[in-house]
């Protein structure tokens, strides 16, 4: 059964009516800055001068905004993938053998809800360099790509089970070949909102990493210095990567999964 | 107990393949008590009851997924085992793997039970079923692109696939529509009848145990006994609304008792 | 029908979406206080009609008027009864069957009064502090009847509400059915796949056909109720809607 209004699919269509959104939200940001006179909040093209600058003449040290945001993306690869190659099996053994993941609770929620800001002091005094920035971000991505995976395998359609344990196939079969397909949807969701948690945690994690590159540690430099624009040209470009990566995240589900039943409404 | 004319398939005694004389408790709640009964070769048993009354546990039972609390279903003296034996099941749930090609879907069967997917012979006997179920051209569809009544047909394509001794079906058109599961019981029939197999059938519906048994089952509510049995010499195909139809239909209505 | 009157007047209705035509120049009446059938082919629109007849879709063309006046949820009383199980899981039974008259803001006696009338009437009330989760599905159903038969509806929209229930239970809360409506007086709409369901309850069946969907044509049913199935006059009448319909052309 049609639907009587199609969503979504106005006379401009998504693209236009967020190009549209973006426009009116600078328009705003420029009459409010302009109306304030504040010299804590920037105009709209002072922070793009900023940005300009920044890129081609790099920071207070000289260093290219760039560099910057090369640093901050490998720490955020780094830690997210060691989230996955932990997690990602962990998640999946819990979840076959829910009594292993039933007896060490005690252990893993506690640490679960540590937030990972918690955890600074301890990484300070136990790790150097790198390691610091890797550790946080990783403490950030694991638990949900962990617990995403193992709630997966929980809910396993049965029938889906039941169909080759009907014709006697073995367990490892099963799980090779139904429950591994049927959970990377979602293993997949979670690996996406790791990543957007250890990006989060990008900031505390170059708080105390020690090195002067990274997009956290730019926008602490010109903290000290009060220079609104550069810290806003930091805070804007940590968002809009966070964003894009989770669009391509999201554009490769789609592809991938496209066996997957949408909701119908019929 | 009652028993309506023993008679003999095909003019011949059939060979009996299931042995069933068992009870099943979940814990201290009583499922199915004292049921015995045999499956014989090439009969189409249909096992009819209220809802809820342990058709679907043992409809499990019988195909090996679960094991009686006490007694045995047994092949030929052997508990009831996929691994061993040739059994197909078709579920009531739609049953269809989502990430699978309607092809792979109905080559697992077959790829469980040791056959090489690549192997002419197997693509044949693939062919064949599709043909039977009457899904040629879908191969390469998803199962979220078919409908309810084509996943079915899948489902009952994957279970022929394998050429199983034994068939079970556990409401299969549940999910369907009126009109749609009268035309999946014709195609049943059509397929039996192009492949005679021992098919055991839960179904609520009298109207379709009528249409497709040679012989019917009537379980009580819980916990589950054998009410009566009754055995179905209607020429095929069948007439709905003629008189003796009626009359079968009529009396094992009364028969099931309704849950209130 | 003799001697009744009209209820509702649908008069060249039609219902587009965008370029798909579902309901096209239907034209007929329904009767106060009857029980209608509305038989079609898969897909023919059914669920469409059901929900212009009430008001939830618009209607594109031609008009659907209750004395007169065009059906308005406000102003009209109109209950329906679905499909899917529509219990409510945390209100009790007797909690669940009032929440009409609650929204309607009848007062509390009265509410009393009516829901005790209605719980008797479906054999319901030793149940009335059960929770969904604790009855059966044909319980279930049986509170979707009472809960649509008690605000004492101008029109109750049925839509397949028994296609779950195993065949014995469905003749059982059928035959409950047709005791509630025997008893209140109400016009019912219900609409179904099964065509012997069809035959079984209602005084009058309309056969739609496939898409755009019009009236094909009204089949009276005037046996007594409880109905005989092997009655060859049922019989003969239910043959006749089947080739009516004739979904497998």
């Amino acid at each position: 059964m049609a639907n009587d209004k199609n969503a979504g699919s106005g006379k401009l269509g998504t693209f236009g009516y967020n190009a549209l959104a973006l426009s009116i939200f600078i328009l705003l940001w420029a009459v409010v800055s302009w109306i304030s006179e504040s010299l804590f909040l920037p105009t709209p093209w002072t922070v793009l001068k900023s940005f300009l600058d920044l890129c081609t003449y790099g920071d207070v040290e000289g260093i290219n905004l760039g560099m910057h945001i090369f640093k901050s993306t490998l720490r955020i690869f780094a830690g997210f993938v060691a989230a996955c190659i932990l997690g990602i099996p962990l998640g999946i053994l819990m979840g076959l053998y829910p009594r292993v993941y039933d007896s060490t609770k005690s252990v893993i929620e506690p640490i679960r809800f540590i937030p990972p800001v918690a955890w600074i002091p301890l990484v300070i005094v136990l790790l150097v360099g790198f390691s610091r920035y890797a550790f946080i971000i990783w403490l950030g991505a694991f638990f949900p790509i962990f617990i995403g995976t193992l709630l997966s395998v929980r809910s396993v359609n049965p029938t889906h089970i039941d169909v080759p344990r009907s014709f006697g196939a073995k367990r490892l079969y099963i799980i090779k070949k139904i429950v591994i397909p049927s959970t990377l949807p979602d293993i997949f969701t979670g690996m996406r909102v790791g990543m957007g948690i250890g990006w989060d945690c990008i900031m505390a994690a170059e708080m105390i990493g020690g090195e002067n590159e990274g997009l956290g540690v730019m926008i602490l430099k010109y903290a000290e210095l009060i220079r609104i624009e550069d810290i806003m040209v930091g805070m804007i470009v940590i968002g809009a990567i966070g964003f894009l990566i989770n669009e391509v995240f999201i554009f490769v589900e789609r592809r991938v999964f496209k066996w997957k039943e949408a909701i119908v409404i019929s | 107990m009652e028993r309506g004319d023993r008679d003999f398939l095909g003019g011949s005694m059939e060979r009996e393949l299931i042995d069933v004389d068992m009870s099943m408790k979940f814990d201290n709640l009583s499922v199915l008590e004292d049921i015995k009964f045999k499956v014989h070769e090439n009969e189409f048993l249909v096992i009819v009851g209220p809802t809820g009354c342990g058709k679907t546990t043992l409809a499990r039972l019988l195909g090996g997924l679960s094991k009686p609390s006490s007694g045995h279903v047994t092949i030929a003296g052997e508990d009831v085992n996929p691994k061993i034996h040739n059994v197909s099941f078709v579920f009531q749930e739609p049953s269809c793997i989502p990430w699978l090609t309607l092809w792979d879907d109905i080559s697992m069967g077959l790829e469980i039970k040791g056959a090489d997917p690549q192997s002419a012979e197997t693509k044949t006997r693939i062919k064949e079923v599709i043909k039977l179920v009457g899904l040629d051209g879908f191969e390469e569809y998803f199962p979220k692109q078919i409908s309810g009544g084509m996943k079915q047909r899948v489902a009952i394509a994957r279970a022929y696939a394998t050429k199983p001794d034994f068939l079970l079906m556990d409401e299969p058109f549940g999910h369907l529509d009126a009109q749609t599961r009268y035309l999946m019981q014709i195609e049943i029939m059509r397929i039996w009848e192009r492949e005679k197999k021992t098919v055991a059938y839960i179904t609520n519906n009298i109207e379709e145990a009528v249409y497709l048994a040679t012989r019917i089952i009537v379980l009580s509510k819980l916990p589950a006994r054998i009410k009566a049995e009754h055995s179905i010499n209607l020429p095929r195909p069948r007439d709905l609304t003629g008189p003796d139809f009626l009359r079968i239909r009529a009396e094992i209505t009364a028969q099931c008792e309704v849950v209130k | 029908m003799a001697g009744r009157k009209i209820k509702i007047e649908v008069r060249n209705l039609s219902k587009h979406f965008d370029d798909l035509i579902v309901l096209h120049q239907m034209d007929f009446d329904i009767y106060e206080g009857e029980f209608l059938c509305v038989v079609g082919p898969t897909g023919c629109g059914k669920t469409t009609f059901c929900n212009v007849v009430t008001g939830l879709l618009p209607i594109t063309e031609g008009s659907i008027t209750m004395g007169g006046e065009k059906i308005d949820f406000k102003k009209h009383n109109v209950s329906f009864v679905f499909q899917e199980p529509s219990c409510i899981p945390w209100r009790t039974i007797w909690d669940d069957v009032k929440i009409g008259l609650e929204i309607k803001k009848v007062p509390k006696n009265e509410i009393n009064e009516r829901v005790s009338a209605i719980l008797d009437l479906t054999g319901l009330t030793e149940f009335k502090d059960f929770y969904p989760s604790q009855i059966s599905a044909g319980m279930k159903q049986r509170v979707v009847i009472a809960r649509g038969f008690v605000t004492e509806p101008d029109l109750l929209l049925m839509d397949e509400p028994f296609g779950q229930l195993d065949s014995s239970t469905r003749f059982y809360i059928e035959n409950q059915l047709i005791k509630v409506w025997e008893k209140t007086k109400r016009t019912v709409i219900f609409v179904t796949h099964n065509l012997e369901e069809a035959v079984y309850l209602s005084e009058r069946i309309l056969v739609c056909t496939q898409k755009p969907t019009g009236i094909k044509e009204e089949v009276f049913v005037g046996l007594p109720h409880p109905r005989d199935i092997t009655d060859p006059e049922f019989v003969k009448i239910r043959n006749r809607v089947t080739d009516l319909v004739k979904w497998w052309e």
